[in-house]
């Protein structure tokens, strides 16, 4: 079973590297993919409050916003590199995520839910308003694409990434990376104390854990992430206006985990290529029915309300990710089959 | 397990969007018209799209374009710039689609340019108004890739400002302004106008598109009596603006650009309309007997009044269905075909006047003053003497 | 001109009030975020206006009707997306909430078109649109005095039928205890659907007074009021209804006197930060219950 698996994973790993040269990969089809990886990762990010901590954060795009921005600014502005630029706006957006979180850390529920809330308008309205810094509804256009440069070590070489294939790879890395730390984080001592206040605060509080530091390092790194897909985000684009950081980005990020099932790392993947993947194929299936584009989210919204419907835990319902390589709890659960079978 | 079922779905969804792009034997030539169709602009976007049927169902009527009928395909951006960009790869990527009439707004209209500009294929805007896309159209080698029949904000800005102060003689003008690309663009230009001309500005007031209460800006602004309310934004707000500051007792002019040029306008601001003036591309009075027909047409065909946006998209349209029937469905001729539009003489004859481009793909137009009197537009009394 | 700034941020805060009522009495009894009520508010308006237009009915006994209308649209919606939910994960419900909000908002620009449509005049009494009596320096126009009256009368008739009526204990039980509620005979599902009927009924109310008021309705018009909804009834401590009464004025008075006197620009941000500094000082809302604390 194990060996089938790896191989499994393996095919699929396989698939996704050879995607672009598939047949039916189009500029189209690998910007949808592209669009994918980077609410795979806002998934992930966002996943760490709502899932890890259960702390409902409903304004996690403050902090895309805020990574997206930086990275724009610096780029288009003053010519820095993105792969300068992508640890400074993760720091930025780290110390936003202490910043925001550090007087909410008494809230509970959903008071804490609508100041978060609250504190992304409050960036969005600075994105609109600051034009002297961010040209305001104006947007920034023009920004630079990413880019791969020996120029610093004085060897006269640069790509530019123009096309949609080498950032395809560049997300898929991106999202890997990002996987493979939540996993790990999940796995460690870190995690497993966001998972006890999960479950319960005061529990968790009177096993000797740090309420205040646990809640802090999660709202750093959950920031910190959501960061790091902006700035990927805004040399892909090319453009960022304060209109592409809504709230209703928020609620899809979070639709995204909910769907896939809350606190599950692969189920934040699975919402955000099922989200976004709807609305696309919607796009070119209800013409095709005879339906106008008018009732595109009409038949969003209803598919939407028909996952949850049949669907409550998500795709993925919640048992951590971990407790599934787990020895003992693989054991407990062959031997239920067993007794159910028998 | 969960990865095959991932991957089963990932294959699947691949293929939906593969067979979506996979064209269908050519017997009709297809433009694309992205713009909002659902979400707060959809309502704007429903105007894009009945200029477009109109002129594509006239075409039509007529045996098409050498013997191939005209097929518009609507792509819903609402009028978001992410939504924007990746409908923008899905036209570029699609060779069938020989041009573009779109985008609607300006910054969904800049997310999506850099695709145009990589593949090469023109876009026309009948709307796109952000100063902006002036200098974002162009490829390396300098050719632009995206137009617009449609005035840039600042000149309306400054034309406004000029005309108060000479034609009207106010002195002194409060400003009301949408905080977004056409607001802002529009307001800045008028404000340094009139700073120019010594026209006093006595108030600068933001508001957020679908605000409906602007009480506390107008409750503000009379304390410091204009002469004159202008009002940098789209009818929707604009008519409640107009309706508030009746109601709080400021009755003075108020002047708009083409975003209040709507019969809506009237019909939601009712009396308060009264003694709005309006910068317009074309009066339906004074226009020639291709505009009256369009305008009988319309009203005809979707029971309202005609307005700019359906006149433009129109009119870009019919720009564009003269190039494929002058240069066939290609792509770079119909390019080159639109760049070529640059002199008077050269000039789109449509129903809102002349169209030609000047080397940014930016058009120049005369304009017209209109007002709303009695409960309807006629021409102002007193045209700009330029 | 201060005066009449207040006066004008009191009327739109008893409105924010009415819809804030609705998210908190649904809050209370089932816990749940109920985005799509924002909706309910909308479609309260655009049914008003088509039962004028379209049947002739004259402008109150439409109001009733739409009233009617929007409280069984309101049980309808938790009949059919919410109640197989009660015992699922509470973000279940949430995401729910907020594909039902998406759902009848493109239904409404469906049936009633995309672009904004103004509020019958004819069937307006003309009584409304006239200034009824200057106070000092405030106008107050007879709409404001109806908008008012009406509020005031629903928010009182709500109090006493929360605090007088037996269906009005079983809610707060309900809030209390939904168990032990149930184990005292309260049939649950009953009370939930009296909850849902009553507060899409005011929030039609809510709706059918703003689309006079602006004379204008859009499908979109209640993602705004909702949001903003919402934020009032939490700053009042959601699922208190005095705190949402509460919370809406207060939100809708920071609101307008911020336009008026800091920045336009800020507006919306200026009603965040008042309600956030609420919550940071008073951790449960104005009204709020104070939840345990724990830790």
């Amino acid at each position: 079973m194990t060996g089938n698996k790896t191989a499994l994973k393996l095919l699929g790993l396989a698939a996704l590297l050879a995607f672009p040269v598939l047949p039916f990969s189009s500029e189209y089809v690998m910007h949808v993919a592209v669009l994918i990886m980077v609410y795979a990762v806002l998934a992930m990010g966002l996943n760490v409050l709502p899932g890890f901590c259960n702390l409902l954060d409903l304004g996690y795009v403050g902090f895309y916003g805020i990574g997206a921005y930086t990275a724009g600014i610096l780029a288009l502005n003053h010519n820095v590199s993105f792969w300068l630029i992508v640890p400074g706006a993760i720091a930025l957006g780290a110390l936003c995520g202490m910043l925001r979180g550090a007087p909410t850390l008494r809230l509970s529920g959903d008071y804490f839910a609508i100041v978060t809330f609250g504190f992304t308008e409050l960036v969005v309205l600075f994105l609109t308003n600051e034009i002297w810094l961010t040209r305001g509804p104006l947007g920034l256009p023009g920004i630079p694409p990413i880019a791969l440069s020996l120029e610093f070590l004085g060897i006269d070489w640069r790509y530019d990434f123009l096309s949609e294939i080498p950032y395809y790879y560049l997300g898929l890395a991106m999202v890997g990376a990002v996987y493979v730390v939540m996993c790990r984080i999940e796995d460690s001592r870190l995690g497993r104390a966001w998972l006890a206040i999960k479950e319960d605060p005061l529990a968790a509080a009177s096993c000797g854990i740090n309420l205040m530091a646990y809640k802090t390092v999660a709202f750093a790194f959950s920031a910190g992430v959501g960061a790091l897909a902006g700035c990927f985000m805004a040399q892909w684009s090319m453009f960022l206006a304060p209109d592409v950081f809504k709230f209703w980005e928020s609620f899809l990020v979070l639709c995204m985990i909910v769907l896939g099932g809350l606190g599950n790392i692969n189920g934040a993947i699975v919402g955000a290529v099922v989200l976004i993947a709807l609305g696309e194929v919607l796009r070119v299936l209800l013409p095709k029915l005879g339906l106008p584009a008018e009732t595109r989210f009409l038949v969003y919204g209803l598919i939407m309300i028909l996952i949850m419907r049949f669907k409550p835990g998500g795709f993925f319902p919640t048992i951590a990710a971990t407790s599934k390589k787990s020895r003992l709890i693989l054991d407990l659960k062959a031997r239920l089959q067993a007794e159910r079978a028998g | 397990m969960m990865f095959k079922r991932a991957l089963v779905m990932a294959c699947a969804m691949a293929a939906v969007l593969a067979m979506g792009s996979l064209a269908l034997a050519a017997d009709v030539i297809k433009i694309a018209v992205p713009s909002p169709f659902t979400g707060s602009a959809a309502g704007y976007g429903d105007n894009v799209k009945a200029g477009v049927v109109m002129k594509v169902e006239e075409v039509n009527a007529k045996g098409g374009v050498n013997g191939k009928k005209i097929e518009a395909v609507y792509f819903d951006e609402q009028c978001d710039p992410k939504e924007a960009a990746t409908v923008g790869t899905k036209i570029a990527g699609d060779k069938d689609l020989v041009a573009i009439v779109g985008h609607l707004c300006s910054g969904a209209h800049l997310a999506a340019l850099p695709n145009y500009v990589r593949v090469g294929v023109a876009a026309l805007s009948p709307t796109a108004t952000n100063v902006t896309i002036s200098d974002k159209g162009k490829d390396a080698k300098g050719q632009p890739w995206s137009f617009r029949n449609v005035y840039l904000d600042d000149f309306q800005g400054t034309f406004l400002a000029d005309y108060m102060l000479k034609e009207l003689n106010l002195k002194k003008v409060a400003v009301f302004y949408e905080n977004n690309d056409y607001g802002i663009g529009l307001k800045d230009a008028f404000v340094k106008q009139a700073k120019a001309n010594g026209l006093q500005v006595v108030g600068e007031e933001a508001y957020m598109k679908g605000a409906t209460d602007f009480t506390p800006q107008l409750t503000k602004l009379k304390g410091a009596a204009p002469e004159a309310l202008f009002i940098a934004g789209y009818y929707a707000e604009g008519a409640l603006i107009a309706d508030q500051a009746k109601k709080l007792g400021i009755n003075v002019p108020k002047f708009g650009a083409d975003g209040l040029d709507n019969a809506d306008y009237i019909k939601l601001a009712g009396p308060a309309a009264d003694d709005t003036y309006l910068t317009t591309p074309f009066l339906a009075e004074t226009a020639g007997p291709d505009a009256k027909a369009f305008i009988d047409a319309y009203k005809a065909k979707f029971k309202r009044d005609v307005d700019w946006m359906s006149a433009n998209a129109y009119d870009a349209a019919g720009m564009i269905i003269e190039a494929i029937s002058k240069v066939g469905p290609d792509r770079a001729k119909i390019r080159e075909y639109l760049a070529a539009i640059n002199t008077k003489e050269k000039a789109f004859k449509g129903i809102t006047g002349l169209t030609y481009f000047n080397d940014k793909g930016d058009c120049v137009k005369p304009a017209y003053v209109k007002m709303v009197k009695g409960g309807q537009f006629v021409p102002a009394p007193k045209q700009m003497s330029n | 001109m201060f005066e009449q700034q207040l006066f004008n941020g009191l009327t739109l805060g008893l409105i924010y009030a009415l819809i804030a009522v609705g998210y908190t009495m649904v809050y209370g009894v089932i816990e749940l975020i109920n985005f799509a009520h924002g909706e309910v508010y909308m479609l309260g308006a655009f049914l008003c206006i088509t039962f004028i237009q379209a049947l002739g009915v004259p402008l109150f006994p439409a109001m009733v009707l739409a009233m009617a209308c929007c409280a069984g649209i309101g049980v309808l919606i938790d009949q059919i997306a919410y109640k197989p939910l009660r015992k699922a994960p509470r973000l279940a419900a949430l995401i729910t909430a907020i594909g039902v909000s998406i759902f009848l908002q493109n239904i409404a620009m469906i049936i009633w078109g995309s672009r904004p449509v103004p509020f019958t005049r004819s069937a307006v009494p003309a009584a409304f649109s006239e200034t009824a009596f200057t106070l000092g320096s405030v106008n107050v126009s007879g709409l404001q005095v109806f908008i008012y009256a009406l509020t005031i009368a629903m928010m009182i008739g709500l109090t006493l039928i929360i605090n007088k009526t037996r269906i009005g204990t079983a809610m707060r039980a309900l809030a209390q205890n939904a168990t032990a509620a149930a184990l005292m005979g309260i049939n649950v599902n009953r009370v939930i659907s009296f909850t849902f009927a009553l507060g899409s009924g005011l929030g039609a109310v809510a709706g059918i007074l703003v689309g006079m008021y602006y004379n204008t309705l859009s499908a979109t018009m209640g993602y705004n009021a909702g949001v903003k909804a919402f934020a009032a009834a939490v700053l009042g401590g959601i699922g208190s209804v005095p705190g949402a009464m509460l919370g809406g004025v207060v939100l809708g008075v920071a609101e307008t006197l911020g336009a008026g006197y800091v920045s336009s620009q800020y507006r919306d941000g200026l009603g965040y930060a008042v309600m956030i500094a609420v919550i940071l000082l008073r951790p449960s809302g104005l009204l709020g219950k104070s939840v345990g604390q724990k830790a």
